[in-house]
């Protein structure tokens, strides 16, 4: 039986969605900024989060009013819970992108301290997982969120790599210490955007199979 | 802790349920939900012995109080319902009788003709269904000059006052509005500290708000049982889903 309640539930996945494309662009473009030293697409990033947040507020405002219109319960009830967390964490993603840019405005003036393609290959990896959070989201699949999940530790490792390989740069040339100091914010807000990823595909799992998978460590048996 | 087991019940051979088995634990409340026609008041009239006093209603297997079988031949029915009070969809209220007598009525009925316990008894039994403050003054008053939320609790207290182990509720709040409908349930909070409570109830609002524990039946038959949290956030069976998601059928 179709229900005037599954239209609005669709009218919620597809505008999670479409800001969840805004947030998309927003990544793609603050890793051409710092790939391609385009300071243009650094400021679009900062002119692109308006737009985030006024979907924050609408989206926030749709899932509060199914809430208290629908009393819904079960898959619908996980659907509408779960989204109100998602919404803020796709937002964070667009404050960690302006961080991101900002740094990037700095950095595009000077000479590169970082050899080969370790940055360029974290920024396009935690791109990978919001996109494969959201396609999980989108698909119902459990799999991919569970993947998506997995590959945190990996963002993690690298993200360390890249920290050490600043540190030893600082300690034999004091020359590049700011701008190693810019550019290791610039890798923390994107391990930080991996970690926001990860607690989407959680989420993306609470929907699905109706299971808390956030920190396993507190829900595993006494020994 | 009530219980049944295998429990089969038709009337002409119209079969209504078709072998239930549940457990209604001690302290809890438990709520039955499920479609018109499934079965629901049929199982809780079963918890004590209603359908004695239906033509042509037959129960096999099973139901148990604290491990005692309460279909046991020569087991009084009368002292089953003792043990287990039921609480009907509308008030009802004996209407020849005075609020103070209709509290009593039940007592009365088994022999009690102490007039200082029975003034105890009626007194407490209105307290514990929250009646007394509203009703201490008018005790000789009809009660039918009550609204129906009071005789809805006035027949709680009645239910009350032969010191049940049980209370069934065959969807106590259906009549009533949404302040008197929280006042029972509040008051059922309370009576959980020492009754077993079991409601049937169309509300999913109230059996995911009012209860431990929900049994869904469909077609006479038990879909699935669990803790209310589970049931209304992660049910296992598609089925129990599609209803309490307003898709079914």
């Amino acid at each position: 039986m179709l229900r005037h309640f599954d239209a609005e539930l669709r009218d919620l996945k597809f505008s999670l969605l479409a800001m969840a494309g805004q947030v998309e662009e927003m990544l793609h473009l603050t890793q051409q900024s710092l790939s391609e030293r385009s300071n243009h697409k650094a400021e679009k990033v900062s002119q692109l989060d308006k737009y985030v947040d006024e979907a924050e507020l609408k989206l926030d405002q749709a899932c509060i009013d199914l809430l208290a219109l629908r009393a819904p319960f079960a898959s619908d009830l996980r659907l509408i819970a779960s989204s109100l967390k998602i919404v803020p964490e796709l937002e964070r993603i667009g404050d960690h992108c302006c961080n991101i840019a900002r740094r990037a405005l700095i950095l595009n003036v000077q000479p590169s301290v970082l050899p080969g393609d370790d940055l360029e290959r974290l920024g396009a990896d935690t791109q990978s997982m919001v996109h494969r959070a959201m396609d999980a989201f989108i698909n119902g699949d459990p799999d991919m969120a569970r993947a998506v999940i997995a590959e945190d530790d990996r963002i993690d490792a690298l993200y360390l790599h890249i920290f050490s390989e600043l540190l030893r740069g600082m300690l034999g040339d004091p020359l590049c210490i700011e701008r190693s100091s810019h550019l290791i914010i610039v890798i923390k807000n994107w391990e930080r955007i991996a970690d926001v990823a990860t607690n989407i595909a959680e989420e993306v799992l609470f929907i699905l199979e109706g299971v808390n998978v956030k920190h396993s460590y507190l829900q595993a048996p006494n020994p | 802790m009530l219980a049944c087991k295998d429990l089969k019940i038709d009337f002409d051979k119209k079969v209504v349920l078709k072998g239930v088995s549940l457990h209604f634990p001690a302290n809890k409340i438990s709520a039955i939900i499920g479609p018109s026609g499934c079965g629901k008041s049929t199982l809780l009239r079963a918890f004590n012995r209603m359908h004695d006093l239906t033509r042509g209603a037959h129960v096999t297997g099973s139901v148990t109080l604290n491990g005692q079988e309460i279909y046991t031949p020569g087991e009084d029915p009368v002292l089953v319902r003792r043990r287990i009070g039921m609480v009907f969809q509308k008030p009802n209220p004996f209407p020849t009788l005075s609020i103070f007598e209709n509290t009593i009525s039940g007592l009365r009925l088994s022999g009690e003709r102490n007039s200082a316990r029975l003034k105890d008894v009626a007194e407490q039994s209105l307290m514990d269904a929250a009646l007394w403050d509203e009703v201490k003054d008018r005790l000789r008053s009809n009660p039918t000059t009550l609204s129906g939320g009071q005789q809805q609790r006035l027949c709680i207290a009645r239910a009350l006052a032969v010191n049940p182990e049980v209370l069934l509720m065959d969807e106590p709040c259906s009549a009533l509005d949404p302040i008197a409908t929280a006042k029972i349930e509040e008051l059922m909070f309370r009576l959980r500290e020492r009754l077993t409570l079991v409601i049937v109830t169309h509300n999913m609002q109230q059996a995911a708000r009012a209860s431990d524990l929900t049994a869904f039946l469909w077609m006479g038959e038990l879909v699935e049982a669990g803790d209310t949290e589970m049931i209304f956030t992660s049910p296992k069976k598609s089925m129990t889903e599609d209803y309490i998601t307003g898709r079914f059928g």
